[in-house]
């Protein structure tokens, strides 16, 4: 079923793009289709990670790999998340957790998660989700790499984690058969220092007055692009969207008509179809134009030091490390998109990303940006209300009207 | 330097010995003082009800001074109240250290330097240069007290500890909290109160989970007709295991003896996943338990994953299993009674 729903969707995007109609937007989704495509493809090798598993380096080997949110989130958008989260109440699993962590033990129960050949955990960004690697290892019999993950780059750090990707290949090889090539870890590199340098590009665009951005262009954007990262189509999507960003701002065409209030987004986005967006642009001419996550935090990676070069990435991503670390992040993006708000969903039984909202919150206030915190369980939407968000929404729209831009 | 000057910690894996080696005090800042509940102005509502209560406590000036607070990187949430303390207690200096999900050379390598970190921001507190002596007179003094509630483990399973399990839990407590010689005197005082024959019934149960320093708990549990034989909590038996020092590197034996002890759920190996159920089985077993109770702090992920997996190894072997959440106040344990007296009745 999961197959068919990827190739059948891979397929319309790709006659959309054939017949002229392509769009940065259209090609990413298609590389997304295209992942699903091979994950249930029924064809193995598939490799189920945390969010911080170095793609590039498992794209080099040949590995079809991909986080585990993925599975949460897909279920979510296409509208049957519901009876996946119902099948983890009757396992025991606690409705206090995260709901991208519940839907995919619930698919797994229900068969709807391709057997891996083996497992990547690691230990950032959260807890939950390297309790979900090790009880898909459990339940599929299957091996497991944990990295783990340091908090920053100080003392050992850069060179441990660098050590345990190199286990990591050793690992993969002998899952594989195939030992990590030199030559293909040069080019997935490159690819990746690419992709980067493209997408920093696209970044520095949208923070134009008004920004080519819309709401929706660049929603999941920057986690989803770790998945391919090292391959020739990272490189495509990022150009796509550099391209499409500067043609908009050489045009002066603004992502959202009359762009009148710029919004920070916090952690990831509410992933099944939700109003939100349209109340933004239609009725207060605002739009998202920066998420937490769609920034380059590393330098580009020595081709000589790949696998320190991986290490410090993975450091580098805003959820490791201390809430100040994360607070100074979300001010240099506040302060380089001169946004006016933030919004913060709270996804429910996520320890991560909500647990200092208190703490996010104090330090956008130091530099005059309000933040709305909603209570939203990004995946259940089940749960989802749109009337009290519309209110909520309302509320601090009319707040930011009231008040003088932080960059007047 | 006043050697009674103290450090707050708050997690069964936080390093004791070389806070004693470097001549404080540890102090365990325990979520069981009634205080005002301020910590959801900083963090939020789903989180860890222990870490908000030690944030209470924090906020509300409930602690004793000290001259500063160790935190490990054991979970999300206790990386969150590292945050937070930082935040709301900036008279009192905190230090974060990176704690191994799984055990192996790397990673005990790993956990030996970030104990070296550790022993130097304690020294940077005002504590004593470590050697390699000092840290084995901190081990010599962190063995005293687990070899005495060892003793007192083995006394309240026999069912010759004056008051049981209740009164065990209250010499973790004092164990955690208390200067290390008061504590060892006072723990002496209670082995030499032992019953002469053994006392009690009930049914046998196992108990694990994470933070229940409540004595009141374990009164619960024996008046709704449970005899605990045997227990793995964080704020009983897991914190205070020995620590094997020997070897040519002192921290890398203490970071070995850490991460060896028994696990919390957070801890696990990557080449036997979800182990903690199979674990949980054979301590039952070991112990002679007829059943096993859970008890969790609500909102912990390391727990709420793992769950599933120690149930349905309970239930195939046969052991009745009841599964206890709470907010770590007398009120929300008080509200399992019926539970508790249900689950019990169940196998008379």
């Amino acid at each position: 079923m999961m197959h068919e729903f990827f190739s059948n969707l891979e397929s319309g995007l790709s006659k959309a793009i054939d017949a002229g109609e392509a769009s940065p937007r259209k090609i990413y989704a298609r590389e997304l289709a295209r992942l699903g495509t091979r994950l249930y493809g029924g064809n193995g090798g598939v490799a189920w990670c945390g969010i911080t598993a170095p793609f590039d380096l498992l794209n080099a080997m040949g590995v079809t790999s991909c986080f585990v949110e993925f599975v949460g989130a897909m279920l979510a958008s296409t509208g049957v998340v519901g009876s996946f989260i119902e099948e983890t109440d009757h396992m025991g699993y606690s409705s206090d957790a995260c709901s991208y962590h519940r839907a995919v033990m619930g698919a797994s129960r229900k068969g709807m998660v391709p057997e891996p050949a083996f497992l990547v955990g690691t230990t950032n960004p959260c807890s939950g989700g390297l309790a979900v690697i090790e009880n898909l290892a459990r339940r599929f019999g299957k091996r497991q790499y944990v990295l783990h993950i340091p908090q920053d780059q100080s003392g050992g750090n850069v060179r441990f984690l660098a050590e345990q990707l190199r286990d990591l290949s050793a690992f993969v090889a002998a899952h594989t058969g195939a030992p990590l090539d030199p030559d293909a870890l040069r080019r997935a590199v490159s690819n990746t220092n690419e992709a980067r340098a493209l997408m920093a590009e696209a970044y520095e665009f949208a923070k134009a007055v008004p920004s080519p951005v819309a709401t929706k262009d660049l929603a999941n954007y920057g986690i989803v692009m770790a998945l391919f990262l090292g391959t020739d189509a990272a490189v495509d999507i990022a150009r796509a969207f550099r391209d499409e960003f500067a043609k908009r701002v050489a045009d002066t065409k603004s992502g959202v008509p009359n762009e009148k209030v710029r919004l920070l987004w916090i952690q990831n986005r509410i992933q099944f179809k939700n109003g939100i967006d349209d109340i933004l642009a239609r009725e207060y001419g605002a739009s998202v134009v920066i998420d937490e996550l769609n920034d380059i935090t590393w330098d580009a990676i020595d081709p000589d030091e790949p696998f320190e070069g991986i290490a410090r990435r993975s450091i580098s991503i805003p959820f490791n490390g201390s809430i100040a670390n994360r607070v100074a992040h979300l001010k240099k993006l506040a302060r380089e998109y001169r946004v006016h708000g933030a919004v913060n969903p709270c996804n429910w039984g996520c320890r991560q990303g909500t647990g200092a909202r208190g703490l996010i919150e104090e330090g956008l206030k130091e530099i005059g940006v309000p933040v709305l915190n909603l209570e939203v369980d990004c995946i259940d939407s089940r749960k989802f209300t749109e009337g009290q968000f519309r209110t909520r929404i309302e509320a601090f729209m009319e707040m930011l009207a009231g008040r003088p831009s932080p960059w007047s | 330097m006043n050697e009674k000057r103290r450090i707050g910690y708050t997690c069964a894996y936080t390093p004791l010995a070389l806070i004693h080696a470097a001549g404080f005090s540890p102090y365990r800042i325990l979520p069981d003082v009634d205080c005002a509940d301020r910590a959801g102005q900083v963090l939020h509502d789903n989180l860890c009800p222990h870490v908000k209560r030690v944030l209470d406590r924090a906020m509300a000036g409930s602690v004793p001074e000290l001259a500063g607070a160790v935190f490990m990187n054991s979970c999300d949430a206790m990386r969150r109240l590292a945050d937070a303390w930082a935040a709301v207690r900036r008279d009192v200096p905190a230090a974060l250290v990176d704690l191994p999900v799984v055990v192996n050379d790397r990673t005990v390598s790993f956990f030996r330097d970030e104990l070296e970190r550790c022993a130097g921001i304690l020294q940077s507190w005002g504590g004593v240069i470590m050697s390699d002596a000092s840290i084995a007179e901190g081990v010599g003094t962190h063995n005293r007290i687990a070899e005495r509630l060892e003793r007192l483990r083995a006394l309240a399973r026999e069912g010759r500890l004056p008051g049981g399990f209740p009164a065990l839990q209250e010499a973790y407590n004092l164990a955690s909290t208390a200067p290390p010689e008061e504590a060892i005197a006072r723990l002496d005082h209670i082995e030499s109160s032992a019953l002469a024959a053994p006392s009690g019934d009930g049914i046998p149960v196992f108990v694990f989970g994470n933070v229940l320093p409540e004595p009141e708990a374990f009164t619960l549990f024996e008046d709704a007709g449970a005899r605990v034989v045997g227990e793995d909590l964080c704020t009983g038996s897991r914190l205070f295991a020995r620590i094997d020092a020997a070897g040519p590197d002192p921290l890398r034996a203490i970071a070995s003896s850490l991460l060896g002890r028994t696990a919390c759920a957070r801890t696990f190996d990557a080449e036997h996943p979800g182990g903690l159920a199979e674990t949980v089985v054979t301590r039952a077993r070991e112990f002679g338990a007829r059943a096993v109770i859970a008890y969790t702090a609500k909102f912990c992920d390391p727990y709420i994953a793992r769950m599933p997996a120690v149930r349905d190894a309970l239930r195939t072997e046969g052991i009745p299993f009841l599964a206890l959440e709470g907010d770590c106040t007398l009120r929300s344990i008080g509200q399992h009674r019926t539970r508790l007296e249900a689950f019990i009745e169940m196998m008379r």
